[in-house]
């Protein structure tokens, strides 16, 4: 909640912004009123595409501020307004292809993604950083867990089951082989990783093929924030694979679970998500959805 | 061309997020203060184009900008006005200096 200060520095703000406003429009439509005289006249005959460039013009862009609302529907229009500013915020850093990031991008995006979250996130950790932070993510299988595991035994409920059942699970091991010895041993930290994993592209980060076994442990479960930029649905994900192959034409892969919250699919409706890594050297943050 | 606007490239304004995010403003505000933003932007790049332009080439050039071209807008806005990138640049470059100005300003409030 804003406290007295923050809302006078907000109305000094606006009556400056409001009037710069103003005196812009007010000087646009007297030099050039037989233009805009024109526009108006023909309106009805112009292709009007879009009416956002000229209410911009228009509005004097001071809405009042809805006055107090219920704290029940404060609170919901909080968490909407939050994943609204979140890809509000992407969509002015990002670039409109997606393609890897430049140095400053990627910094403007790690910054927006560490203060929306207030999870400390960096395109580069510990010297060491992926081919791209930002690229198309395609789906995977489920992965075994541990010799033995199939698609019958593989959930913990009925639910998750009938949801994810028919993506099916890999014949071959991730990245890392099993996440443990037998179905006995198996821990909630195991299913998690198995559960919110993603598959990246390890084998094309710069310094891999000269430093192979430092980097392979390094990307072992390494926890990264997902992103879909489009929605603002974030996800911390772990890294227990690897590909996909580049000439899929994708960049990453995700566990059912992982397309699912962050409403992605794959083949021709697929689209990108930003992946940074994260900072967590204490293991406090726990892997799954990321709430507002 | 993509992007919001026929000169989306020619301004980046997420320092002006940034520094905005530094307040303590609700979410509501702080939407109010970017809408505020970017229609000073929008009618500062008008103001920058139409003295430029012919009569005739103003009506033109409203015209794509109401039909939401911004191909079109701009390859006419080239044709037709030498140096336009150059004039909107730098008046967006002003423009967004005074913004972080008052927001510094603002701050020490």
């Amino acid at each position: 909640m804003p406290n007295q200060k923050g809302n006078s520095q907000y109305k000094v703000l606006v009556e400056k912004w409001t009037n710069r406003h103003k005196n812009l429009q007010s000087e646009l439509f007297n030099k050039h009123q037989d233009a805009f005289k024109w526009l108006v006249d023909n309106s009805k005959q112009l292709a009007v595409g879009s009416l956002a460039s000229i209410f911009l013009l228009a509005s004097p862009a001071a809405a009042k501020i809805p006055n107090a609302i219920s704290s029940a529907s404060a609170q919901v229009s909080q968490t909407i307004d939050r994943k609204v500013f979140l890809v509000y915020d992407l969509k002015n850093v990002l670039p409109t292809d997606v393609r890897p990031l430049t140095a400053d991008e990627e910094k403007n995006v790690s910054e927006v993604l560490t203060r929306d979250f207030n999870i400390p996130v960096s395109a580069e950790l510990d010297g060491k950083r992926l081919n791209t932070t930002y690229g198309l993510i395609g789906q995977e299988q489920h992965l075994p867990r541990y010799p033995g595991d199939n698609i019958f035994n593989h959930f913990d409920n009925q639910n998750d089951s009938n949801k994810y059942w028919s993506y099916g699970i890999t014949p071959g091991l991730g990245a890392w082989g099993y996440f443990t010895d037998s179905s006995g041993a198996l821990t909630q930290t195991d299913i998690d990783r198995e559960k919110y994993y993603i598959a990246v592209q390890t084998f094309l980060a710069p310094g891999f093929d000269t430093n192979t076994k430092e980097y392979t442990d390094f990307f072992r479960y390494r926890k990264m924030l997902v992103v879909n930029p489009q929605n603002g649905k974030a996800i911390v994900a772990d890294i227990a694979d690897a590909g996909p192959s580049p000439w899929t034409g994708k960049q990453l892969g995700g566990s059912p679970e992982v397309m699912n919250y962050l409403e992605r699919v794959d083949g021709a409706q697929r689209g990108p998500v930003l992946y940074f890594f994260i900072d967590d050297p204490n293991d406090t943050i726990p892997l799954g959805p990321v709430q507002y | 061309m993509k992007g919001k606007h026929f000169y989306s490239h020619l301004i980046e304004i997420h320092e002006i997020y940034l520094s905005l995010s530094e307040m303590d403003l609700s979410d509501e505000e702080r939407g109010h203060l970017l809408s505020l933003t970017e229609a000073n932007i929008h009618t500062t790049v008008i103001n920058t184009v139409l003295p430029q332009l012919s009569e005739e080439d103003k009506k033109v050039f409203l015209k794509n900008l109401v039909a939401n071209n911004h191909e079109e807008t701009w390859k006419h806005l080239l044709g037709k006005a030498q140096g336009i990138e150059l004039k909107i640049h730098q008046s967006l470059k002003e423009l967004k200096e005074e913004f972080l100005k008052d927001i510094e300003e603002a701050k020490k409030v």
